[in-house]
């Protein structure tokens, strides 16, 4: 039997691959491919949650508007790394740093 | 051992270790396409949570929309930014990344940390659904009692998440939009 | 006294006051007119002239009456007022008159003698000046006050001898003049603090009266009880020798008298001035005022003083070639004699000569001026290098300057004192006094008035000499320079006024009917002081032949030798020759025991100065320099450094914190999670 644990788990170690590639990735894409992890692991939580939920399906429904507001911002996030492409010539944020002191 | 768990684990490991190539890999390329893996295997989890319409519909946003919505935007940011790419000889453990390998790896202990102290498996609401009998079976359809509770129940948060879609569609096709061509 | 008023007091006073005024209101308007005015001179002239008639007033209205003293109190210290005031009284108006008259010549020759003159006015300003100073003295009736214009008579003299400062020779001779007046004014000034600690007042009227407070006071037993007090008796010793200094300065007495025969540096009419009525005549009218304080032991050394500097300064004269060197030592041998007449008791002699004195004197230097004027007139047009106050180049202006070659021998023969020139009168009065002091002494005592005999011969030689050099014979210029051109004349009316006027003055009528015998002489009766008995001795008869005859002789003698050339000519390497011609050698003697101790002295603390005091001082600047060093050291390294270390731990810790502000989205974020992971951290921890 798979136990809740053991979906939490592998949940963890995505969630933990998404925040290291958004904090060390130096291209915007990649960037962008952690913080699609991180949704996907709590996704992952919800669905393993929903399993749990027959009548209301509550974990399964707002997976459901998960993904759907992860292609929302990944469609907006495209358009600005494209803008900003466009502006710098580069897509590494490490090199946009027009906020520095 | 069972069947199901067999491919749990198998799952698991290809959803973590395509993640971690994902992650460690400088090609922006195999970087993209090991996350498709990704994608997939966690839509098999999904499966293996009794998630089969969360599953389908990862399947067909993820792989069908982003992923073709990232690989769009990679091609359109042209051939410097392959170039970058390209110069980009880094290691996979590199002195730089090294304070976010640290970091990860303490979340991670955080978390699991936090996960063994909540012990999800005997909360009282998992016992009561379980004793109420309320836990979904592998056998049961819940995509009819989705779609009910999607224009019954969760109505509300349903028209939101659509207002919200439909704006970020308009936001997006504004960015995008080349500056100067009114 | 007499304190109480009345209108013709009155009057006369405010005449006194105006008369010593105006030279001083003089003084100030020249100073205020331009450098070269020639304005100046007849500004300063009128002042005189209007002085003068004003004294003459004044004198008609107090000689011979009661004395006039106005005081009022001039300041108070402690219960002690301190009067001033004016005194008039014998002595002063006829020394008010005397400077007056004597004064008034002299501007008038001024006006003449200085026309080419770059500082034309400053020339009127100080010799008014001068004789505001010196009519102030004569009249002021306090000893403070007195000092004060004795001050000034020094000071302003100081200007006249050093009035053509540019040479170095009057430089020297108005320092040299000064400093002798300032050691004759430390002993007037210790005198008067004796006399004001003893006596506590500065009033001559009460001090120096015939019932005054220095009469009524007694030297006993090493004390000296006077009315108020008493001290012991060296104080009235050291009054004494004061006021003897302060004379033996002012009047150029035997060691003090260096200064006047230098102080011809200046212009000749100012020697004129100086000589016969205002400064030399200040010390004689300050033995005068304070004649009483003298008694005994102290007038025969008065006596002694007077009779070896009229002697010495009469052997000086013999071979001077120097035309007023040899009249400024005449003048310190007639001052001689007048200090001796003081020393004798013949004090009114010695006023009468003073008076007589001033007026021959004046004349003969103001005959110098005029030969001089001529000698550089010559030296100019030629453009020849000679002195021009030398004798020796002289001769034969008798022809040339007839009128003054007449005021010449009458002023000669009243200085020589043949009988019917006012010279006879006074200086035979002094003699036979002199002679009738010594008869109740020791027989070293004659020795006095016998030099005082042998003087009087010598001035007859020298006066000879000097005329006969100077008129007689042929001009001695030319044997050396035979191309001369020569414009000899006796100058403008100005020149020849003042010689008028004074050889007037030089007879006898001006002074008595009698030109014989001194006692019927209005002036002597006058000056006489109480209790005073004219001798009756056969000195009176003998001594002015005997003078007379000899001078007679003397002065055909000097006419052999030095006009008909038949005579031996003195031989000029001999002892006495030469300490003649040397002057003594006081100069020198002074020199080498004074100056040059006083040079080594200056050099030494000099020395030490900057060796010593310096080097110490050197010392102190270089431990400062260390100490400062040491502390900028430690303000540069420690304190400024501790504010360095602090400056930049605060802009390391800034930019510590700048760092953080990198502008890098991942980094804000990377140090997002990292604090939230470091709460997690501490939640589970604790």
């Amino acid at each position: 039997m798979i136990t809740l644990n053991d979906f939490l788990i592998i949940s963890a170690a995505l969630f933990c691959i998404g925040l290291y590639m958004i904090v060390s990735k130096r291209n915007a894409i990649q960037i962008l491919i952690g913080i699609e992890l991180i949704l996907n692991a709590a996704i992952l939580n919800l669905v393993a949650f929903g399993k749990h939920d027959s009548l209301n399906n509550s974990g399964q429904i707002f997976a459901l508007f998960a993904i759907v507001l992860a292609a929302a911002t990944t469609a907006v996030a495209l358009a600005i790394i494209l803008n900003v492409y466009r502006r710098y010539k580069t897509i590494d944020p490490g090199k946009i740093n027009n906020l520095r002191d | 051992m069972s069947l199901v768990r067999v491919l749990f684990y198998l799952m698991g490991f290809i959803a973590v270790a395509s993640a971690l190539y994902a992650a460690s890999t400088t090609n922006l390329v195999r970087s993209i396409f090991v996350f498709f893996v990704t994608l997939f295997a966690l839509a098999g989890l999904y499966v293996l949570a009794l998630a089969d319409f969360v599953a389908v519909t990862q399947v067909v946003i993820y792989v069908g929309g982003i992923l073709v919505l990232i690989l769009f935007a990679f091609m359109l940011s042209g051939k410097e930014t392959l170039d970058v790419i390209q110069q980009q000889k880094g290691k996979f453990f590199s002195i730089g990344k090294l304070p976010a390998i640290l970091l990860a790896v303490l979340f991670f202990i955080v978390i699991i940390n936090v996960i063994f102290k909540a012990d999800a498996n005997n909360l009282s609401w998992v016992k009561d659904s379980i004793a109420n009998n309320n836990t979904i079976t592998p056998n049961a359809v819940m995509i009819d009692n989705i779609g009910v509770n999607l224009m019954t129940r969760y109505l509300l948060p349903f028209e939101a998440i659509s207002v919200l879609l439909l704006m970020a569609l308009v936001g997006a096709a504004h960015l995008s939009r080349k500056e100067g061509s009114e | 006294m007499n304190n109480t008023s009345s209108h013709t007091d009155l009057i006369l006073i405010t005449c006194t006051l105006a008369a010593v005024a105006l030279p001083l209101l003089a003084a100030l308007v020249n100073f205020c007119l331009p450098v070269k005015s020639k304005a100046a001179g007849w500004v300063s002239t009128l002042a005189i002239l209007i002085s003068c008639v004003l004294a003459a007033k004044v004198f008609a209205g107090v000689w011979n009456n009661p004395q006039i003293h106005v005081k009022q109190v001039w300041f108070t210290i402690g219960h002690t007022k301190v009067y001033a005031g004016i005194l008039l009284n014998n002595l002063s108006v006829l020394m008010l008159l005397l400077v007056s008259v004597i004064a008034l010549p002299v501007h008038i020759y001024s006006t003449a003698y200085m026309k080419h003159d770059d500082r034309y006015s400053r020339y009127f300003t100080y010799l008014s000046f001068f004789c505001f100073s010196m009519l102030g003295l004569v009249v002021i009736d306090n000893l403070v006050l007195f000092y004060a214009f004795w001050e000034l008579v020094g000071f302003s003299s100081y200007l006249l001898i050093g009035f053509w400062f540019t040479r170095d020779k009057a430089v020297q001779a108005n320092k040299k003049a000064f400093i002798m007046n300032r050691i004759g004014d430390i002993g007037l000034l210790s005198a008067i603090i004796i006399l004001f600690v003893q006596y506590r007042t500065f009033d001559i009227e009460l001090l120096f009266a015939q019932k005054g407070l220095v009469v009524q006071s007694v030297v006993n037993n090493g004390l000296w009880n006077g009315p108020v007090g008493s001290l012991p008796a060296i104080c009235q010793y050291i009054a004494v020798a004061g006021i003897v200094l302060a004379v033996a300065a002012k009047s150029a007495q035997f060691p003090l008298h260096t200064w006047l025969p230098d102080a011809m540096e200046g212009p000749t009419s100012v020697s004129a001035l100086i000589h016969a009525a205002t400064m030399v005549a200040a010390g004689v009218f300050l033995l005068g005022r304070v004649y009483p304080m003298f008694t005994g032991t102290e007038l025969s050394i008065l006596a002694c003083i007077g009779c070896f500097t009229a002697f010495m300064a009469a052997t000086i004269a013999l071979t001077q070639n120097d035309l007023k060197r040899i009249l400024a030592y005449s003048t310190i041998s007639q001052l001689g004699y007048m200090i001796l007449g003081m020393g004798v008791g013949a004090y009114s002699s010695s006023l009468f000569h003073l008076a007589t004195h001033a007026f021959f004197k004046c004349l003969l230097f103001l005959v110098a001026g005029i030969v001089i004027h001529q000698m550089q007139h010559i030296k100019e047009d030629n453009h020849l290098d000679i002195d021009p106050q030398d004798i020796s180049l002289m001769g034969g202006f008798r022809k040339k300057l007839p009128l003054t070659f007449i005021a010449a021998v009458i002023g000669g023969l009243a200085l020589v004192g043949l009988p019917l020139t006012s010279g006879y009168l006074s200086k035979d009065g002094i003699l036979i006094q002199a002679f009738e002091w010594s008869d109740g002494k020791d027989a070293w005592f004659s020795i006095i008035p016998v030099m005082a005999l042998v003087t009087s011969w010598l001035t007859a030689f020298y006066v000879a000499r000097l005329i006969f050099k100077v008129f007689f014979g042929d001009f001695r210029l030319t044997n050396a320079y035979p191309n001369l051109k020569l414009h000899v004349t006796d100058g403008g009316w100005p020149y020849k006024l003042p010689l008028v006027f004074l050889m007037l003055c030089c007879f006898f009528p001006l002074f008595s009917f009698n030109p014989i015998a001194y006692e019927h002489a209005w002036l002597f009766s006058g000056l006489k002081l109480p209790g005073f008995v004219i001798g009756e001795s056969s000195y009176h008869l003998i001594i002015p032949v005997v003078v007379n005859v000899f001078s007679l002789l003397v002065i055909y003698l000097a006419y052999a030798i030095y006009v008909k050339q038949i005579a031996f000519s003195f031989p000029q390497t001999g002892f006495f020759y030469r300490l003649s011609y040397n002057q003594w050698y006081f100069d020198k003697i002074y020199k080498r025991i004074f100056v040059k101790p006083v040079l080594g002295l200056g050099k030494f603390l000099y020395w030490f100065d900057k060796n010593v005091i310096d080097g110490f001082i050197h010392l102190l600047a270089a431990i400062a320099g260390c100490i400062a060093g040491a502390t900028a050291w430690i303000d540069k390294y420690l304190v400024d450094g501790f504010l360095h270390l602090m400056a930049s731990t605060v802009q390391s810790i800034g930019n510590f914190a700048r760092k953080f502000q990198s502008g890098k989205v991942q980094y804000y974020l990377f140090s997002m999670l990292a604090i939230v992971l470091a709460l997690f951290i501490l939640k589970i921890l604790i």
